[in-house]
């Protein structure tokens, strides 16, 4: 059976290409769908709120990093 | 027509005004002529055989570095955006573009030719050679001006240029340095490869006017 | 909707029950085809069971491309940012199977021509694809997932590289043949009839995987389109 440790490199290869690509893209998808329910969870609540945050004058820097939550995931990849 | 060549006139004055760009790229073209003439050791021998390569893919990476350099300008100062608002045909500034592109890339092209003339002791100044020349720039041009126009607002560009344009340019290389190589009798004819540079400047001509309008539609 | 419309949305829907099985069951009948019921070939050897692998996904590797160029004219045409998505989902698919043709034809080739790499001209041209698809990923990741004008850069971009495949194609190959070449790759013509058979199975096997990957692949762009305008609407809301 000549050649055959080439043979099985190419299938090899090939599936675990395949499996990681999969594996990944599985992960990413995941994630994407954890923060698509995060953030529209986050959007209800800020439409139960009666009026949107307000800033009172002089008071813009404390009621912007109130505002400002700890990053999500930063990749879009 | 007569707003073609007012476009025309206004994209060589631009070019002018920003010379510093294209000095640039002419001072690159020139630095990469000696660093293939170190690389390759070009001191020495017979070195028509890597000319043709040395001298194009010179012209596309300055070619490439130059479009973008060149477009940067025109947006930063906002002209760019002021003309696509204005009533002129987009096709018009593109040509326009292009046309000035080219006239300044020839410049360049031509400027190395006498100087590899000089360091190689061979002669690149015959019409066929010249001819070659044209022909493959005006192939080149149109893309990397193109892509020069889609690359505007993206992060990176500069160094993505070259990614996105060279391996859609591979036919061109092919070509011209095959036809030039023909042209310093390394090889037989110059037929085929002039076909082939032909029906790619058509193509990428073409190809880039069409689809500019696209492009920058708002 | 007109009833073609209807159908296909129906077809859509079902695609998560029908096409992990098919692609499954054909995967799985194509390797037992190629490494257990074809024929053995005499010249080549055990290696030359990586064509059941390397063909199909060559000529599927083209139909994802050719659908990125398909889904980029729709996009320009309609506006839409879903077949930005799809675009770029099967070229990313495009782009994974080319690897895998280089791959299996590189791994083919060393124990054939005696190197990795030949500069063969079908093998050139797919590696200058490969970089072209690259680029036009990397060119559109750099972007926002609903930036529409990355994506409509990207959509010319990916016109371009599908118009500029036959040239590629037509150039590399004068540059190999009209140039002495010390190293000739001869397949057989004809292919006996089990190959046939087998390399037809292989073709829907790799054909149907490429069609579940990309729905994934597009599905994953989608979402995270839906992130990006959620987090713009939620940025709007809180600071509004």
């Amino acid at each position: 059976m000549e050649n055959i440790e080439y043979l099985f490199a190419g299938f090899a290869v090939f599936w675990a290409a395949l499996f990681i690509y999969l594996l990944t893209l599985q992960a990413r998808l995941r994630s994407l769908h954890r923060e698509i329910e995060r953030l529209e969870e986050r959007l209800a609540e800020s439409e139960g709120k009666p009026a949107p945050r307000s800033r009172t004058v002089g008071n813009a820097s404390s009621a912007a990093s109130g505002s400002a939550e700890p990053s999500a995931p930063p990749a879009n990849s | 027509m007569s707003v073609l060549m007012a476009v025309v006139g206004k994209d060589l004055q631009l070019a002018w005004r920003n010379r510093e760009g294209w000095l640039s790229a002419m001072a690159f073209a020139t630095i990469a002529v000696l660093t293939y003439s170190f690389a390759f050791d070009l001191a020495t021998g017979d070195v028509r055989p890597l000319l043709p390569g040395v001298l194009w893919t010179t012209f596309l990476f300055a070619g490439v570095f130059a479009a973008g350099q060149s477009f940067q300008d025109e947006v930063d100062d906002g002209t760019f955006d002021a003309l696509l608002l204005s009533p002129v045909d987009p096709t018009v500034i593109f040509i326009g573009k292009l046309v000035a592109n080219l006239i300044a890339l020839l410049i360049i092209e031509f400027a190395q030719l006498i100087l590899a003339t000089i360091l190689f002791d061979v002669g690149l100044l015959t019409p066929q050679l010249l001819g070659i020349v044209l022909i493959g720039t005006i192939g080149y041009v149109s893309l990397t001006t193109l892509l020069a126009t889609m690359g505007g607002h993206v992060r990176g560009r500069s160094v993505l240029m070259p990614v996105l344009a060279l391996p859609l340019l591979i036919p061109l290389l092919i070509g011209a340095v095959r036809a030039t190589g023909a042209s310093l009798g390394l090889e037989a004819g110059t037929g085929p490869w002039m076909l082939l540079l032909m029906v790619f400047a058509a193509w990428s001509t073409l190809a880039a006017v069409l689809l500019f309008p696209t492009a920058v539609e708002q | 909707m007109n009833a073609l419309a209807i159908l296909l949305a129906r077809v859509y829907e079902w695609r998560w029950v029908v096409l992990p099985p098919v692609a499954g069951v054909a995967m799985m009948a194509m390797i037992v085809g190629a490494l257990v019921a074809a024929p053995r070939e005499i010249i080549e050897g055990e290696v030359q069971r990586l064509m059941y692998l390397h063909v199909p996904s060559a000529v599927t590797m083209y139909a994802a491309f050719g659908f990125t160029a398909f889904a980029s004219v729709m996009f320009l045409w309609k506006r839409d940012m879903r077949w930005d998505a799809a675009a770029r989902g099967s070229a990313v698919v495009g782009v994974f199977l080319c690897g895998m043709v280089l791959a299996t034809g590189a791994i083919w080739g060393k124990p054939i021509w005696g190197v990795y790499w030949s500069w063969d001209a079908r093998l050139t041209t797919t590696l200058i694809l490969f970089l072209i698809y690259s680029a036009y990923l990397l060119a559109r990741s750099v972007a926002g997932p609903l930036d529409e004008q990355a994506a409509r850069f990207a959509a010319i971009f990916a016109i371009i590289g599908v118009a500029d495949i036959p040239i590629i194609q037509m150039s590399v190959r004068w540059w190999r043949t009209l140039h002495p070449q010390p190293i000739v790759f001869q397949t057989n013509p004809a292919l006996p009839g089990e190959m046939l058979i087998v390399l037809l199975i292989g073709f829907i096997a790799i054909f149907a995987l490429a069609t579940w990957l990309i729905s994934l692949q597009t599905d994953t762009e989608r979402a995270a389109q839906r992130v990006s305008a959620l987090r713009a609407e939620v940025d709007h809301r809180e600071i509004a």
